[in-house]
């Protein structure tokens, strides 16, 4: 007992001289470095602070909730993994944790079926998904500037981003979405997310 | 890859919207490239908002599960700072070789999580073929579905131009006792045995292997650790070509 506890303080001593010494100031950036080194208590506190952002994100996409929270615990099983390599001038933490997380997702809807199957059923139901999505989006209370930002796109702006992001969707699947050319798709993906940025701002 | 402007995929990119060939094509260019890296970096960022307005509570008994499964789960090593200075290095001497070529080793050293994170020792061969294949027009990715519980991600990229193939296998369990993995190409004559597998204790394989004939399918299956003449045991992979 006396062992653990002592192991515990220090883990916490360490942390806390981490989070002085980090320039960014992020805690999260500190409690994953405790956590690269094996720390499990910190990483228990960053699954607190990024579960909501994982999870949704990842629900967002794969749509099941049951197989949602089996990707959930495979993004933070990767997390876990990789974290004594996480390099932040690359990003934030967050930053992180969202990409892992979408990409995750993604894997597991498009090895689910072909990518055209999924475009040939998707395409008779583009309205009531982009609908779907954008009331998922406007429902949380305390997004008003990304709603307000999307609401800043043009509309095949905001289609092509919400249909790759949400909908997980590659561009050449967005293109066939909205019957419109691949380039035409490819250059809305970038001027909306060039308008999002400018809006929304780079940093996270 | 004549077809596609490279610089300007780093918002789909970002997005996760490119299909494999062009991700792995990308991933290849960006980090060396400033202005794409930056871009990458903002639209992640940016795009961690439009995340975080779908944020849920997730489900009471996940962080429980996830707990169990960190305290059994091995850590990977940091990178080390002189295999960074290496790439880099290595980079720049082949870029001036070869006026553009660029390594899918550069992605090692980007912010590029949960895709492969490539060792001192197997880098140069199959990033470089890696690299010469996604430059043909005949480049094909495949992404091999598990199938009875098999986990982990395995993909082969592939030109019937140059004869050549590469093999990314991630998050692959050990093989049982006396047994390894065997890929298989299943052409016109049946299947050919391509390759034995046997990844590296964090489940890693990459390999570069001749493909000189037409694959209708790519399939993965358990066999002696010798290797087999025509495959034996289950089908636990599998993708059509």
């Amino acid at each position: 007992m006396g062992a653990v506890r002592l192991g515990r303080e220090r883990a916490a001593a360490r942390r806390a001289l981490d989070h002085q010494a980090d320039p960014t100031g992020d805690p999260l950036a500190s409690l994953l470095r405790s956590a690269g080194r094996g720390d499990q208590a910190a990483f228990g506190e960053m699954y607190d602070e990024l579960s909501p952002l994982v999870y949704g994100v990842v629900l967002k996409v794969v749509r099941d909730p049951s197989q949602s929270e089996e990707v959930a615990q495979e993004v933070f099983i990767e997390l876990w993994r990789l974290a004594a390599r996480y390099d932040p001038s690359r990003g934030s933490v967050r930053s992180w944790a969202s990409t892992v997380a979408h990409r995750r997702a993604i894997d597991r809807v498009r090895s689910e079926q072909a990518a055209r199957n999924r475009v040939e059923r998707d395409a008779t139901n583009v309205t009531r998904e982009h609908d779907e999505v954008v009331a998922a989006v406007e429902s949380n209370l305390d997004q008003v500037r990304v709603r307000r930002a999307l609401g800043e796109l043009s509309p095949l702006q905001r289609e092509a981003v919400e249909l790759a992001y949400f909908a997980g969707h590659t561009y050449r699947e967005v293109a066939v979405l909205l019957d419109v050319a691949e380039g035409t798709v490819k250059t809305r993906i970038r001027d909306g997310m060039i308008r999002l940025r400018d809006e929304l701002g780079g940093a996270a | 890859m004549s077809d596609i402007d490279i610089h300007h995929l780093s918002a789909a990119y970002a997005l996760d919207a490119l299909d494999d060939r062009e991700r792995m094509a990308f991933e290849a260019h960006y980090p060396s490239c400033e202005v794409c890296r930056t871009d990458v970096i903002d639209f992640r960022a940016t795009i961690t908002h439009l995340a975080h307005a779908s944020s849920t509570s997730p489900p009471a008994g996940l962080k429980a599960n996830v707990m169990v499964e960190i305290a059994q789960t091995r850590q990977l090593s940091p990178l080390l700072p002189e295999v960074v200075i290496d790439l880099a290095e290595r980079r720049r001497r082949r870029l001036r070789w070869t006026g553009g070529a660029l390594s899918v080793a550069a992605a090692a050293v980007a912010f590029v999580a949960g895709t492969a994170v490539v060792d001192r020792n197997d880098q140069p061969a199959y990033a470089d073929a890696l690299s010469t294949i996604l430059q043909q027009d005949d480049a094909r990715v495949v992404t091999l579905d598990a199938s009875g519980g098999a986990v982990g991600s395995i993909k082969v990229a592939w030109s019937e131009t140059i004869d050549e193939g590469v093999l990314l296998a991630d998050g692959l369990p050990a093989a049982p006792s006396g047994h390894a993995y065997e890929l298989w190409m299943i052409g016109d004559d049946g299947p050919v045995a391509m390759h034995l597998l046997d990844p590296a204790a964090d489940g890693e394989l990459r390999a570069v292997m001749p493909v000189d004939a037409s694959p209708d399918a790519w399939g993965i299956t358990i066999e002696p650790s010798a290797g087999s003449e025509t495959p034996t045991g289950e089908v636990l992979y599998l993708a059509e070509a």
